[in-house]
């Protein structure tokens, strides 16, 4: 197998006080992996710690084989480069049209001629389902087209790797089910590898090859989605079979 | 760079072969190839040969579709010729007739803040404060010289506008104060030097205070109600809404991004105010000196002009300078440090305001104390 796109080793990570410990896992080529665990045990923290924004108290992260907080900022810039972000809140610039939004990292970090660039936004467009949305403040938006759009801005790059923090909390199971499908579709085109923090069983079957599962500040489970379902661990038992318990 | 593309004419059309990747690095010099090529009048038809190619991303796939629409718009004929497997999957990217859109009720997630958590930000808040403050400052200077050595630049338009929402916005109210204050002070001075028998002078004393002193002063105050506020409460909304850990993970400095156009804007414009608000002050203080005395006002800005050296005003604007700095880096340190829930960003523009108002009068009072002349 060819070097995994995430690495972590006895991760600790937390804002002074550790909020997870123990985590180790690696994301290959072309994954989809799912964290998960119930709200508040640090799966944001977590992100936070792999996108480069807050560094571990303890242990190595290996984003795309680079030991992101080893490096000064201008390299860990590089290596971010690389990556995307999709945000639990979707952080659309508010004063910009989604096609401003989403052209963003074009515009900053490539010399790409403004036709270029408008092609490439609304191919994204299309790829998470917003045709003709170019010219719309986000404000105007629903939820789920606004966390399609931070989907579209998170990709526009061709990343090798996607980081989304609840894609689909607080939406109907419609408009989930479309945030799962234009993520696979983004994975289908762009051979990315996912890395999906989220709560929903149904897009977790739908889309995720494998997760990782969190509680009692570590991580307590990691397989793929079959061999979780199958678990008879207590903790995974009752996150996977929720009306049994 | 190698050629990124050859091109073979044939009788009525034309053959690109591509060679490498189509990609970010590369897109921008074909799409500058293409063009001509393909809006070259009998030219019937445009063969673009993958055979030599490698990886397409999307910005590759981007030019592609561009070529294709300009060949379906000005009757051209294109053939993508000895597509592999991926390149065909990559292409297929290219949006496809308008899809339909469903529409839903938003819904939004509110995390609590538990009253732990904001005692426990408090106390982390104000020990980590200065040392925030030193890194803000220290990280924008360091993105001021990648701007000013070319190796990054601002982002388009950015400074020009921000100088525009700042000047324009102060302008006004600048304008109306310095005349009320220079009313206020010609009406005091010529009442009480007149008593002296020395109502002249007045024209030394409004000439001398708006130029190093209340000018300066006075656009300073106004300049961290309005635009001190507002870099606070824009930063603030931003950090709220993730929207600077977006910038940072997009491997966009916030510094270069946000704050040095604010920066650099207010350099400009604060001390434009000031002259604006100077001049203005001393109009009006001259003008109910010269009717309460009686004298023509070409007088005192005679006398004025004679009194007022020009190291008179490099003082005033030195000091405009240093409260237009004071006031931004306070605006942006404050905003920045927003954190959590709307409600902070309120705390920070609060403070942003209080914090730039005492740094410009404790800086006025060393200035005069200790400063230059
Ligand atoms: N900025 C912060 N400073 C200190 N503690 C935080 C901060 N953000 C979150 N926490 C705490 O870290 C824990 C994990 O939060 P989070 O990672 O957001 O959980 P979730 O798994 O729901 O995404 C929570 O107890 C939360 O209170
Ligand atoms: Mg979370």
């Amino acid at each position: 197998m060819t070097a995994p796109l995430l690495a972590c080793r006895d991760l600790v990570c937390g804002y002074g006080r550790p909020v997870l410990e123990g985590v180790t896992f690696d994301v290959g080529p072309g994954e989809i992996v799912a964290l998960l665990g119930g709200s508040g045990c640090g799966k944001s923290t977590l992100l936070r710690t792999i996108t480069g924004l807050l560094p571990p108290l303890a242990g190595e992260v290996r984003v795309l084989g680079a030991p992101i907080y080893d490096l000064d900022a201008e390299a860990r810039g590089q290596v971010l480069r690389r990556t995307g972000t999709a945000f639990q809140q979707d952080a659309l610039f508010g004063s910009m049209t989604v096609a401003d939004n989403i052209a963003l990292p074009l515009r900053e970090l490539t010399d790409l001629p403004e036709p270029v660039i408008r092609e490439m936004v609304r191919m994204k467009l299309a790829l998470v389902g917003l045709t003709g949305f170019e010219r719309r403040a986000p404000a105007s938006l629903s939820g789920g087209q606004r966390k399609r759009a931070a989907l579209a801005r998170a990709t526009i790059l061709d990343p090798d790797l996607v980081f989304c923090d609840e894609p689909s909390a607080g939406l109907d199971p419609v408009v989930a089910a479309s945030i799962d499908a234009a993520l696979l579709q983004l994975r289908a085109v762009l051979g990315m590898g996912l890395v999906i923090v989220t709560h929903e069983l149904e897009s977790i079957r739908a889309i995720a090859d494998r997760a990782v599962m969190f509680g009692r500040g570590t991580l307590c489970a990691a397989g793929t989605i079959d061999e979780l379902i199958a678990s008879r661990d207590r903790d995974v038992y009752t996150f996977f079979h929720p009306r049994s318990a | 760079m190698p050629e990124p593309l050859t091109v073979e004419r044939e009788p009525r059309s034309v053959r690109v072969h591509l060679h490498g990747d189509l990609a970010l690095a590369t897109a921008r010099d074909v799409y500058a190839r293409l063009q001509p090529i393909a809006r070259r009048r009998g030219v019937r038809k445009v063969v673009v040969d993958f055979a030599r190619a490698g990886r397409i991303d999307s910005s590759g796939v981007a030019v592609i579709g561009l070529v294709r629409s300009w060949c379906a718009r000005h009757d051209k004929q294109l053939e993508l010729a000895s597509l592999d497997d991926r390149q065909r999957a990559a292409l297929e990217m290219l949006p496809p007739p308008a899809a339909v859109v469903r529409r839903t009720l938003e819904e939004q997630v509110v995390e609590p803040v538990t009253a732990l958590e904001v005692v426990g930000e408090r106390v982390a808040g104000v020990a980590s404060a200065a040392a925030a403050l030193v890194a803000l400052v220290a990280a924008t200077l360091r993105q001021g010289v990648l701007v000013a050595t070319r190796r990054r630049r601002l982002p388009a338009g950015s400074v020009g506008s921000q100088i525009v929402a700042m000047g324009f916005d102060g302008m006004f109210i600048v304008t109306l104060l310095a005349f009320l204050l220079g009313v206020t002070m010609g009406f005091q001075g010529v009442t009480q030097l007149q008593r002296l028998g020395a109502g002249v002078f007045v024209a030394d004393m409004i000439g001398l205070s708006m130029v190093r002193e209340l000018g300066p002063l006075i656009v300073a105050i106004i300049l961290a109600g309005r635009t001190g506020a507002a870099i606070a409460a824009e930063l603030g909304t931003m950090r709220v809404r993730s929207e600077i850990d977006a910038l940072a993970t997009m491997g966009i400095d916030p510094h270069r991004f946000l704050i040095l156009p604010r920066l650099l804007a207010i350099t400009v414009v604060g001390p434009g105010l000031t002259l604006i608000a100077t001049f203005v002050g001393v109009f009006g203080g001259t003008l109910v000196a010269s009717i309460a005395l009686d004298m023509p006002m070409a007088a005192f800005w005679e006398r004025i002009h004679e009194r007022l050296a020009a190291g008179d005003f490099a003082h005033g604007l030195a000091k405009s300078l240093v409260f237009a700095w004071i006031i931004a880096i306070a605006g942006s340190h404050l905003g920045m440090r927003a954190e959590g829930d709307p409600t902070s960003v309120g705390q920070a523009t609060t403070r942003a305001v209080v914090t730039s108002i005492f740094g410009i009068i404790l800086f006025d009072a060393a200035f005069a104390v200790w400063g230059p002349g």
